[in-house]
């Protein structure tokens, strides 16, 4: 009678076996197995204290042996092992896919871009870590470490030498895996910083459209946190929208706000500020008047003279207290 | 050489040889392969081997319940088995006054 101790080592080690046949036909396996099955408990019958690994050898020797002898194929690589019969199908099927002439040419033709990713790659490297925080410098497409894009143009030379280096070198598997790893976490984060694009434009805005107003003051005189200042619109207490107000900076120079060049309606519109009795024009009367000029940008314009005045929410005061007489 | 090399490709002709008189189970086939001198005989190419024999027509096989134990897998040789091994012990037969005359010769060479 056999001990249930050693019966189920018997099942372990079959259960060993049996991983390492996985990759034969079903009814195949499963009639091996079974035969194997009680051979292995015809080997326990033997009295012996050693266990099965000691009397037989390790369960991927004794598969190994059993292949051999039995004139099955030895152990396919894991990637191409047919656990079911579609998957076999479909690796025919893929095989023959294989054999077509523009499958050839592709498999050609795909490593022939290796070295372009391998430049991308370095690219990448400083590039995707550069954009990791708005430092009001542009990072894009030249990017600008510590705000620098010198630093950033010799990084990158410095990045896409070493990842084509690295490119055309033969790894060990353990360096490879790390490689290949590494090229998933820069991709991932690439993938990040692209669907972060839009929100980080914005960010942007500062850099891209104010710092060139600041830069150039002769174009955009009056600038403000959200960009170029193109028009006032004064507005009393009451909320009435006043026109011709006249504005002077604290030392008493005209305020000159830049001109609005581009209309969302498609239009072209030309300044026409008021012109004093001198005949000379004033153009820091609020809001510009605009006047239309010319053949619309876009020829299926509804051009109007008027330009609506942005809606403003105003704020609502307590009526004006009658001015009190002063105390003595 | 190694002797385990020579004794997998004569395998075939030596696991039919010891089922030619009786019908063995494989554990059975194994202990007398051992007892007949092929120590080193390992216990899955012995099994692996009736497998293919079993599979290429040479042997035929049957299960004997046990109440006690447990079931046995029996191989038995046909005719088909008897031929093979018969072609089989030939070719041993050749081979074997073959590489003894080519041992010969070297001895009388060296001498």
């Amino acid at each position: 009678m056999t001990a249930p101790t050693t019966t189920s080592a018997a099942q372990r080690y079959l259960a060993d076996v049996e991983a390492e046949l996985a990759d034969l036909p079903p009814e195949e396996r499963a009639e091996l197995l079974d035969d194997l099955a009680m051979h292995l408990v015809a080997v326990e019958e033997e009295q012996d204290d050693r266990p099965l690994a000691a009397r037989l050898g390790s369960s991927a020797d004794y598969a190994a042996e059993l292949r051999a002898a039995a004139g099955l194929p030895p152990r396919a690589a894991v990637s191409a092992r047919p656990t079911r019969a579609w998957a076999a199908g479909a690796r025919t099927r893929i095989a023959q896919i294989g054999q077509q002439r523009w499958a050839r040419e592709l498999r050609t033709f795909v490593p022939s871009l290796r070295p372009a990713w391998w430049v991308l790659r370095g690219y990448l490297v400083v590039l995707v870590p550069s954009l990791q925080g708005i430092d009001g410098t542009r990072d894009f497409p030249v990017p600008a470490p510590w705000g620098s894009h010198l630093v950033g143009v010799l990084a990158v030379l410095v990045g896409v030498t070493a990842s084509v280096a690295l490119g055309q070198r033969r790894l060990p598997r353990l360096i490879a895996a790390l490689v290949l790893l590494g090229n998933a976490v820069l991709l991932t984060a690439t993938w990040a910083a692209l669907l972060d694009a839009p929100g980080r434009l914005s960010s942007y805005r500062f850099t891209a459209i104010v710092e060139p107003a600041l830069r150039s003051p002769e174009a955009f005189p009056l600038t403000s946190v959200h960009g170029p200042v193109t028009n006032i619109f004064p507005y009393t207490a009451e909320g009435k929208p006043l026109t011709g107000v006249l504005l002077y900076d604290q030392d008493g120079r005209p305020l000159r706000s830049s001109l609005q060049q581009w209309w969302a309606d498609g239009c072209r519109r030309v300044l026409a500020p008021p012109v004093a009795a001198d005949g000379v024009a004033v153009p820091f009367s609020y809001p510009h008047a605009y006047q239309l000029e010319g053949a619309p940008v876009d020829p299926q314009a509804a051009c109007l003279q008027a330009v609506a005045a942005p809606k403003v929410p105003l704020p609502s005061f307590a009526p004006a207290q009658p001015a009190r007489p002063a105390q003595k | 050489m190694d002797a385990s090399q020579l004794v997998k490709g004569l395998l075939d002709v030596a696991v039919l040889a010891v089922v030619r008189d009786e019908d063995g189970y494989g554990y059975d086939v194994v202990r007398r392969l051992r007892a007949a001198g092929l120590e080193d005989v390992g216990d899955a190419s012995v099994y692996g081997t009736l497998r293919r024999l079993y599979q290429a027509g040479s042997l035929t096989s049957y299960v004997v319940p046990s109440d006690e134990g447990p079931h046995r897998k029996y191989y038995a040789i046909n005719e088909r088995g008897r031929s093979v091994l018969a072609d089989g012990t030939k070719t041993w037969q050749q081979f074997a006054d073959t590489v003894d005359r080519v041992l010969h010769l070297d001895r009388v060479v060296a001498a």
